[in-house]
């Protein structure tokens, strides 16, 4: 673990920064709306401030800034905003859409902003505004009796964290990896995983308000029932289910949310499976399904690769520093001088002591007999990847991940791919290899884990580069680019999209899904005002 | 002066709003309060303290980026790294850390200790 930087290269870092974001466009800090002239935009944006105030619209070089910071490969500027507009109700919101409307301004909805690998704030296409819900931050509702909760836009995983510490209410929630900076809804939305028993979100969303592109503003499921009270007790309400199809969308603005949250439960204990051979996933996979299928195992379960885990806490200069990328014994010796293996699989028991003293046995046999070592804190207490899993499981605050965007060093650069397949071994084999083979050829390290649902299990590889370099970051757009490519043509997509290549994905789902998604944003978009490019869709 | 009850960035208004709701569902013995029109950081600025510990500590100091407390470093540079996101750290937007909030934060950490308890990345 290296000391970072020193006080001069800060001084002269951050100086360059404000010079350069006060005197020039920051090598393209924000780009004017495709087809609209200057003029126009500023007649736009001077409507924006009456609705919001001069304070929350931002749309000069300097205040763009932080809107136009992403850790994605983007060569030719093609995910620049023309500025933001950040409203505190949800009747500002309407009043922005009706703006929008009449200048066929573009505008990106963002609730935090910290999408991170998939573009963070930055839009599909250039030009685009932002939308930023970050002020809309209230906790609404809190049901103590069912554990529900309603949340707007802005409310982070850390503000519910406290929310329940302040008030000691008997519940846990559910964290992405990044959880303090991230907002519930934003990663809901986008249909992310975390990984206790909840860790589905959308399977675990009920309800939820939307403002359409003409101001009308939708309650799904029971949420318009005059004096209702179910809202967040019941998902499907009547008729057509709705829900769906604002998630991973551009068809309207999602502007509250409502989240089921588990029981506290009375005992929790971690696990950690060492496998310490590569082609290990492919029995550890097969392993874990029946028991995610039964629930035995109740959590999301993180089958971590051993250069995921090690680059959030390393440099890669500190494992390797020689010619290609790092051979697979140099992980293993690093592996194992961190008493990880080449795989570390992630599973919790909750419950009573009794409870969790019936099952431990039985999964612990079954783990062990795939040749692999079955860990607990008794072992591997102060291990930093034992405890960094042992927080997500508890829905704990970590930003730990983190750490790997600075892989290559201190520019930073990482991208996401993450293809879907059924949960068996051997396509967790097949993953492998194919990931691995493209990866190495372009020279970049194969860094996965992989979170397995139910039936089902994501694959998340972090495309590590350095984004400091032009040619690092060509070779990392053309590598992701064959990534996906070549893995569509074996049949596994990605279930989500960096803002680079939501419309590659889109193809693979087909002209048919395409078509339909086309038909219903005319519908309720005409001016394709929101979010264009979104999942692919204009 | 701040004061820990204004750290909350809702955190006073979700708390009351929650209040009244553990009210109504029998749970909030000893405790009285009513939802308030919305008071975030906005108006109620959170400690740069509570900031740092929330957002910043998370990974300075804590294996993943630099140590930054105990070094001097000039509250300008700090906010403009902090806006722009400098190399792997996430830009932090002002609907996120409000100006008034960044420029109090800044100043603290120009001139904070150094937390032995803490170590680089």
């Amino acid at each position: 673990m290296t000391s970072g930087f020193s006080r001069r290269e800060v001084m002269a870092i951050g100086g360059a920064v404000a010079s350069s974001a006060a005197l020039t466009p920051l090598a393209h800090a924000r780009m004017m709306p495709q087809d609209m002239d200057r003029d126009v935009f500023a007649a736009a944006c001077r409507e924006l401030r009456a609705i919001v105030g001069d304070d929350w619209v931002f749309a000069d070089e300097a205040s763009t800034i932080s809107y136009r910071k992403s850790g994605i490969p983007d060569l030719r500027g093609e995910h620049i905003p023309s500025g933001a507009v950040a409203p505190a109700s949800v009747e500002q919101v309407q009043a922005i859409l009706a703006v929008a409307n009449r200048y066929r301004l573009p505008l990106w909805p963002i609730s935090t902003g910290k999408n991170m690998g998939y573009g963070m704030a930055t839009p599909a296409s250039s030009g685009q505004m932002i939308l930023d819900l970050k002020r809309m931050n209230r906790i609404l509702d809190f049901d103590a009796e069912l554990g529900t909760i309603l949340v707007e836009p802005g409310v982070t995983y850390q503000q519910i964290h406290d929310y329940i510490e302040d008030n000691n209410l008997p519940y846990w929630i559910d964290v992405p990896t990044v959880g303090p900076i991230v907002s519930m809804m934003g990663n809901t939305l986008e249909r992310g995983v975390g990984y206790t028993p909840y860790g589905d979100h959308f399977f675990m969303q009920c309800g939820m308000e939307v403002v359409l592109a003409d101001g009308t503003v939708l309650k799904t499921g029971m949420g318009s029932i005059e004096n209702g009270n179910t809202w967040q007790a019941f998902k499907w309400g009547y008729g057509p289910y709705l829900d769906g199809i604002f998630t991973q969308s551009n068809f309207g603005v999602v502007t509250k949310l409502g989240m089921w949250l588990m029981p506290r439960p009375p005992v929790y204990k971690p696990f950690m499976v060492r496998s310490p051979n590569v082609e290990d996933v492919a029995a550890i996979t097969d392993t874990i399904r029946p028991f995610r299928m039964n629930n035995l195992i109740p959590n999301g379960v993180l089958i971590m690769g051993a250069l995921y885990q090690m680059s959030m806490f390393n440099r890669r200069a500190d494992l390797w520093d020689g010619e290609g990328v790092i051979p697979l014994d140099v992980i293993q010796r690093h592996a194992r001088a961190n008493d990880i293996g080449m795989w570390n699989t992630f599973y919790a028991l909750y419950g009573t002591e009794e409870m969790i003293a019936a099952m431990e046995p039985i999964l612990t046999g079954a783990f062990e007999a795939t040749g692999a070592d079955v860990l607990t804190a008794a072992e591997m207490r102060g291990n930093p990847y034992f405890e960094h899993n042992e927080t997500l499981m508890r829905g704990g605050m970590t930003l730990e991940e983190k750490g790997l965007v600075r892989w290559w060093g201190r520019s930073g650069g990482a991208v996401a791919f993450a293809p879907v397949a059924p949960a068996k071994g051997a396509e967790t084999i097949g993953q492998t290899e194919l990931a691995t083979e493209i990866m190495n050829k372009w020279g970049f390290d194969y860094a996965p884990a992989y979170a397995v649902g139910g039936r089902e299990l994501h694959h998340i590889i972090f495309l590590m580069f350095d984004k400091g370099d032009d040619e690092h970051s060509a070779k990392a757009e053309q590598c992701m680019e064959e990534m996906i490519t070549r893995f569509g043509e074996r049949g596994w997509a990605a279930y989500r999209s960096s803002v680079s290549t939501m419309d590659l994905v889109a193809q693979q789902y087909g002209d048919a899904n395409r078509e339909v998604n086309a038909r219903i944003k005319q519908a309720l978009d005409p001016n394709h005002i929101i979010a264009p490019g979104k999942q692919g869709i204009a | 002066m701040r004061t820990r009850r204004s750290l909350g960035f809702g955190r006073s208004a979700a708390l009351a709003v929650g209040l009244t709701l553990l009210a109504g569902a029998g749970l909030a013995a000893g405790l009285s309060g009513k939802a308030n029109a919305q008071a975030t950081y906005e108006i109620e600025p959170r400690e740069p303290e509570y900031l740092y510990a929330r957002t910043c500590g998370y990974c300075h100091g804590h294996n993943i980026a630099p140590i930054i407390r105990g070094r001097n470093l000039p509250p300008a540079v700090i906010e403009s790294i902090v806006r722009s996101g400098m190399g792997a750290m996430p830009a932090f937007k002002p609907t996120e850390i409000t100006n008034t909030e960044l420029e109090a934060l800044a100043e603290w950490l120009s001139q904070s200790e150094v937390d032995p308890e803490e170590h680089g990345g």
